[in-house]
């Protein structure tokens, strides 16, 4: 039976390897992606999936080959008896973590592009979360948040392509998170904190919000929608919204009251 | 020169099962006080086991119908349809939210927290070092009876008003201290906090009566680098439980105030929730989750461990062979505690908490993969060159490295910040934990079941049927979790009770029914163990006192050992892995054997 | 130690059975249960129940840890704190209640010292006085929560008459206290008081008094008005500032809502702090009354040991809490 228990083992790594292999063509994989921090969000990925494939399929193999050479039932030869090997330990300790340390540094730009270099400008559009939709408050003609002439939106966010996008993220009640799959974005909205988040969009289209963070029973409903558009159809859009607003009723009140 | 291994003769085995007093005229004060509120360690030890496998079941059960609504959302549940009557048979999606809350508490609080250390480390400890119970007989049971409090608070919540607990395991305020934001933050979420802090009553009276027993009850002999795996693991577990777990309790308390009392410790000023002002403010919701992770990350390590250590005893007493590379593995689990201990953080890289800290988290993080894999290339060198004896408890134990592996490989994917922007509370962490606490814990579990169930019962489960068990839910929970790794390649977020009415993951429900199908089948082949496992506690073949040949304290004492666990003075004179000594008759060594080359009984 | 291996009961002890599970942690020679009794390796030079007693107050610590370490974050996460006046906390009073507790560590160190010494009957006097100490601290703490209610500081805001700021809620809370009818009740009777009944204090706050009313009263009925004369009212009603001598000072039955900047957090966490550190405390008495009962010779030694650890524990909490609430 040990020939049999072997080679169950061995299918995990053919089969785990396999399965991440196949699942692109059924399109079971990372989500088109249309930002310019997506790029280097997805390449690492990549790159850890190789590195942890490589590990992964290197130990499992070890695995299924001790299991299959040292079967007692197969093999002759009496059991080693030793307790360790100094050598041994002192390479795999050191290899690791020389490994996991450049892992590790390899992070901290992407990171610090994400989410710690903001960029100069003033926000284009406050995102606000409340059970269980998204608010969002665009700067009216006058370019600044917080004035009379804002233009309050729900669930329909519209960027520009190709241009920096700061967005100010708060909510009223609990904690959502604000997660763009195709832009690699995510971002929880916490009580009390006004958090920025930025990103740049490099392609055109029309995609899902997601709410990320548990928010009570409706949090699997609260969807919206981003549409990335030329700088011209944004404009176009916005004028539209804006004149739609002013004919119809006053900005609803409670975004007033959006914390701070 | 040889030696024999003494094999005590075990003819008192039937004694020994039923401790009898004959002298006894009130027959149900003896049978609550031996069975019932017993103060022996392998009583409280079954005690444990059975109570935990029963919420195992529920835990399995809730998550069957977590599974179901992932998998085909709005239909009419199956059972569980009659409780939805009034909704026409569908889960409403609160009921979904209280379900995955309470299936994550049941399964890590209820199930295996308390089945590592409580029945495993209560059963084991004394018999491993050579004591005769417990520093604590007392305190011990006391530790066991505060887990039924703790079970009738989470279940009684399903009754009450509003229903159970329902914002996740991990109870994030606001959601959870603002009554108005969701039914199950009323009641039950008073009652998921209650039942928090009996468990932790349960946790630290067991851990540091652990410790004082590990410090002070071994056997002459039994130095601590003498110690087995699992005492080891179980002292260090000990010392997580206690250092960490004050901390969860006094964030419960604080929660609790939060929401019978009105302060304001997590809700920041002006929080409106469903329309309704919250009264109080000033408070940081961040800092419950720094409070809470700052538990639950060394929690993680107390789940698993245990199971690491009881894995390198399984391995070493099937491969025959001494335990590669003893004090490291001792050493990678000191580090693995410490380290445990400034990695909270990694749970909250994208909370809004300040980045740079994120940075920090994230090189202690990596760091902390290092003492893991440390263990993980030392349990192949002791397969290396081994004799392996393929018996159930060493497929599950083989399984636990090959899952391990597995789950702390997507961990990594986690600790690098960029990435875990995108896949933070998507499927990749649940299929990461899923492969660390069940793959690999709860598997080490069943190995762990099967190998010392001799020793608890006096007789030995089935090994056909065990096999079965161990490839039938092999082949099912990788069905289950594995996909689970390429949806959150898609993003596919985690506590969603529809996701599918999302462009993004619209064409991701085939895949969803596949895992639901593997996951109905990975419970339902649990019931093969569970007939083998009561079936043999009565009709399996009797055990002698060392059924697998093994070396260690356990194994000198009668099956199962009566009251006072040794019927003869144990003295230690070696390591707990001396299998295939060169020039040995038998291929392993008791450590109460009498040293070859006279005289080294130094003690 | 007698090396030997052989077999002793080989089962035939085990049945018969004698449950003399003690927890006494201080016999190291364990149970015996049948005729065998267990030796051990010594791992620490300590017993048992020391051993555990000192497990037991590390986790004690890191449960302190955490509400201390909470405190700090909530305390330096918030934008105001108030001043030790401002929430009405004495200095000195907090100062002879951490003299009362020091003081009573060294009485139960003595109580052990004269019950090591076999004088039963003087350990038992150093213990009834470290229970007096311990109760006197308790007193204390009760006194200044009591002061604490009657400023309507509570650790909870809903029911509490503290505000963080001047605005609406806050005048409409003045506006209510005004409008109770025990209040009119009173205030007429106020008024009509001839002044040289009156120290000059009270005639100075009878004027801010009816100033406050006419701007509360004067306002219609519109909310909105009430944000903005709060403002004006926050200053009348505090007279000196903030709260610190008052017009609810001045008239005790008054109970004006108060406007302390941060108050309401503050409250919670010394509520929270005091309060847990009083819990100790209330279990540490108990304790010293269980002990009162015995004889408290060499034999106790070790559980007033156990005890004295447990009780110098609970002082040093309050070391710790002591500067940091009322001094910084
Ligand atoms: C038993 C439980 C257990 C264990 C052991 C671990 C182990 C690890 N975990 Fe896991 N984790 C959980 C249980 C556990 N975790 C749970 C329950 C959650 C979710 C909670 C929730 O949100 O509900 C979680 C979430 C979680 C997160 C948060 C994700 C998020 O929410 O966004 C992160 C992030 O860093 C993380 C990382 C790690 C790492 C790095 C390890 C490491 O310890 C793993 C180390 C092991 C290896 C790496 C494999 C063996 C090593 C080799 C073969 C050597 C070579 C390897 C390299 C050179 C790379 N875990
Ligand atoms: C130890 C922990 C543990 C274990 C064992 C499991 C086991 C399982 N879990 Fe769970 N799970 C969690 C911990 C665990 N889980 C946590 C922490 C969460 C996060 C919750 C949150 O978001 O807050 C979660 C969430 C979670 C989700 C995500 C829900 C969501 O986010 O929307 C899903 C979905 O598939 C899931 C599925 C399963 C399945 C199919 C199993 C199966 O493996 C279950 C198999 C069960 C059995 C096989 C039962 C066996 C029974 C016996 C052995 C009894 C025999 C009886 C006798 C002898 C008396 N779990
Ligand atoms: Cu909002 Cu989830
Ligand atoms: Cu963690």
């Amino acid at each position: 039976m040990g020939r049999f228990w072997s080679l169950i083992f061995l299918a995990v790594p053919v089969l785990g390897v396999g399965t991440f292999a196949v699942a692109p063509f059924f399109n079971i994989w990372l989500p088109a992606d249309v930002s310019e921090h997506g790029r280097s969000v997805d390449s690492l990925f990549m790159f850890i999936l190789w590195l942890t494939g490589a590990v992964f399929v290197i130990t499992e193999l070890l695995l299924f080959w001790f299991m299959w050479k040292y079967d007692s039932t197969k093999s002759k030869t009496p059991a080693k008896y030793v307790h360790g090997n100094h050598a041994l330990e002192v390479v795999w300790t050191i290899l690791p973590a020389a490994t996991l340390l450049f892992l590790a540094i390899y992070q901290m730009n992407t990171w610090a592009d994400i989410k710690m270099r903001r960029p100069v400008m003033a926000p284009t559009v406050e995102v606000v979360g409340r059970q269980f939709e998204w608010r969002l408050r665009y700067p009216g003609r006058d370019g600044s948040l917080g004035t009379p002439d804002d233009l309050f939106l729900v669930n329909d966010l519209h960027v520009p392509v190709d241009e920096d996008i700061l967005i100010q993220l708060k909510t009223m009640d609990v904690l959502h998170s604000f997660f763009l799959p195709n832009l690699r974005i995510k971002q929880d909205a916490v009580p009390g904190m006004k958090i920025p988040v930025w990103f740049k969009a490099l392609e055109t289209g029309e995609f899902d919000i997601v709410c990320a963070e548990l928010c009570g029973w409706g949090h699997y409903k609260m969807k919206g929608r981003i549409t990335i558009e030329s700088r011209a159809d944004f404009d176009a859009w916005l004028e539209k919204k804006y004149a739609l607003q002013e004919q119809t009723a006053p900005p609803p009140e409670e975004t007033d009251t959006a914390g701070l | 020169m040889s030696i024999a291994s003494p094999q005590r003769p075990h003819s008192h085995i039937l004694e020994a099962t039923h401790v009898r007093h004959s002298k006894s005229s009130r027959p149900v004060l003896e049978f609550l006080s031996h069975y019932v509120f017993s103060k022996d360690h392998k009583v409280i030890g079954l005690q444990f086991l059975f109570s935990t496998l029963l919420w195992f079941l529920i835990g399995g059960l809730l998550a069957l119908a977590v599974r179901w609504q992932v998998a085909w959302p709005w239909s009419d549940v199956p059972v569980l349809g009659k409780l939805f009557e009034q909704q026409g048979g569908q889960m409403a999606p609160e009921f979904y939210t209280m379900l995955f809350t309470m299936h994550a508490t049941v399964m890590i609080f209820l199930v295996i927290i308390p089945i590592l250390a409580g029945a495993f480390g209560n059963f084991l400890i004394p018999l491993m070092i050579g004591a005769d119970d417990m520093a604590f007989p007392t305190l011990n049971m006391l530790s066991y009876w505060f887990m039924w409090p703790a079970f009738i608070a989470f279940g009684s919540s399903f009754f009450v008003e509003g229903g159970a607990a329902s914002s996740g395991w991990t109870s994030y305020p606001t959601l959870s201290t603002n009554v108005a934001a969701s039914p199950g933050s009323g009641m039950g979420q008073t009652l998921w906090l209650l039942g928090l802090t009996f468990v932790g009553v349960s946790s630290m009276l067991g851990s540091v009566n652990y410790m004082t027993t590990i410090i002070l009850m071994r056997a002459p002999g039994m130095t601590m680098f003498r110690l087995p795996m699992t005492i080891w693991a179980m002292f260090i577990t000990a010392i997580l439980q206690a250092f960490a777990l004050p901390v969860l309790t006094a964030a419960g308390f604080m929660q609790l105030a939060d929401r019978l009392i009105g302060t304001g410790f997590f809700s920041p000023e002006g929080n409106i929730v469903n329309n309704t002002l919250t009264s109080t403010g000033g408070g940081q919701p961040l800092l419950w989750q720094h409070l809470f992770w700052f538990y639950s990350h060394p929690a993680v390590y107390i789940m698993t461990l245990p199971a690491m250590g009881m894995v390198s005893d399984i391995l070493t007493c099937f491969s025959r062979k001494p335990l590669f590379g003893y004090r490291p593995m001792v050493y990678s689990m000191a580090g693995i505690s410490g380290l445990g201990f400034i990695v909270w953080g990694h749970h909250m890289f994208i909370s809004g908490m300040n980045p740079a800290l994120g940075t920090t988290f994230m090189v202690s993080t990596m760091l902390i993969a290092l003492p893991s894999a440390v263990k993980t290339f030392n349990w192949l060198g002791t397969m290396w060159g081994g004799k392996l004896q393929f018996t159930t408890p060493m497929l599950f134990a083989i399984s636990f490295v090959s899952m391990f592996i597995i789950g702390g490989l997507s961990g990594i994917f986690m600790a690098a910040t960029p990435v875990d922007i995108f896949i933070h509370d998507t499927y990749f962490i649940v299929a990461h934990f899923h492969y660390v606490l069940f793959a690999s814990t709860a598997m080490c579990v069943w190995g762990a079941i099967y190998f010392w169930f001799p020793k608890m019962f006096g007789r030995t489960m089935n090994e056909f049927w065990g096999k079965v068990h161990f490839f039938l839910t092999f082949i099912f929970l990788n069905g289950t979790f594995f996909t689970m790794h390429i949806l959150g390649a898609v993003g596919f977020p985690r506590r969603l009770a529809d996701a599918y009415h999302y462009e993004t993951f619209h064409h991701l429900q085939p895949l969803n029914a596949f895992m639901t199908w593997c996951a109905i089948g990975m419970v339902a082949c649990q019931i093969i163990f569970a007939i083998n496992f009561f079936w043999s506690i009565f009709f399996g073949p009797v055990a002698g006192r060392n059924p697998w040949n093994a070396n260690g304290l356990e194994w000198t004492t009668p099956s199962p050992p009566g009251h006072g666990n040794f019927d003869f003075q144990p003295i230690v004179h070696r390591g707990p892995y001396e299998y295939s000594v060169p020039g040995c008759e038998k291929d392993f060594l008791m450590q109460t054997d009498p040293p070859r080359v006279l005289p080294a009984v130094t003690h | 130690m007698n090396a030997s291996t052989t077999l002793t009961g080989s089962g035939h002890g085990i049945s018969s059975h004698d449950d003399s599970h003690g927890d006494n942690g201080n016999d190291p020679s364990g149970h015996s249960s049948h005729g065998l009794v267990l030796q051990y390796q010594p791992g620490l030079p300590l017993s048992r129940g020391k051993l555990i007693i000192w497990l037991f107050l590390s986790t004690e610590i890191m449960f302190f840890a955490a509400l201390l370490g909470s405190y700090v974050v909530l305390r330096f996460g918030a934008l105001v704190w108030p001043k030790p006046h401002h929430v009405h906390l004495s200095e000195p009073i907090g100062a002879f209640n951490t003299f009362v507790l020091i003081c009573s560590s060294v009485t139960i160190v003595l109580s052990l010292e004269a019950a090591k010494g076999n004088r039963a009957s003087r350990a038992k006097l150093w213990m009834l006085a470290t229970l007096l100490l311990g109760s006197l601290f308790l007193g204390v703490k009760g006194y200044e929560y009591s002061a604490k209610f009657s400023h309507g500081i509570y650790p909870w805001s809903p029911r509490s008459r503290v505000f963080e700021k001047p605005d609406l809620y806050y005048g409409s809370a003045v506006r209510a206290r005004l409008g109770e009818p025990e209040i009119i009740e009173r205030l007429k009777k106020l008024d009509e008081t001839p002044e040289n009944q009156l120290t000059t204090e009270q005639l100075r706050a009878r004027t801010s008094l009816s100033q406050v009313r006419k701007i509360v009263l004067n306002t219609d009925q519109q909310p909105f008005d009430l944000a903005v004369v709060a403002d004006q009212i926050m200053p009348l009603a505090t007279e000196t500032g903030h709260g610190e001598s008052g017009l609810n000072d001045t008239f005790t039955w008054l109970q004006l809502p108060a406007v302390i900047p941060g108050g309401t957090m503050w409250a919670s966490t010394y509520f929270l702090l005091t309060g847990f550190h009083a819990v100790h405390v209330v279990v540490g008495l108990i304790v010293f009354v269980i002990l009162l009962t015995m004889t408290l010779g060499p034999k106790r030694a070790g559980t007033i040991e156990a005890a004295g650890l447990y009780w110098h524990f609970v002082d040093l909490v309050w070391i710790f809490l002591f500067p940091l609430l009322y001094l910084f």
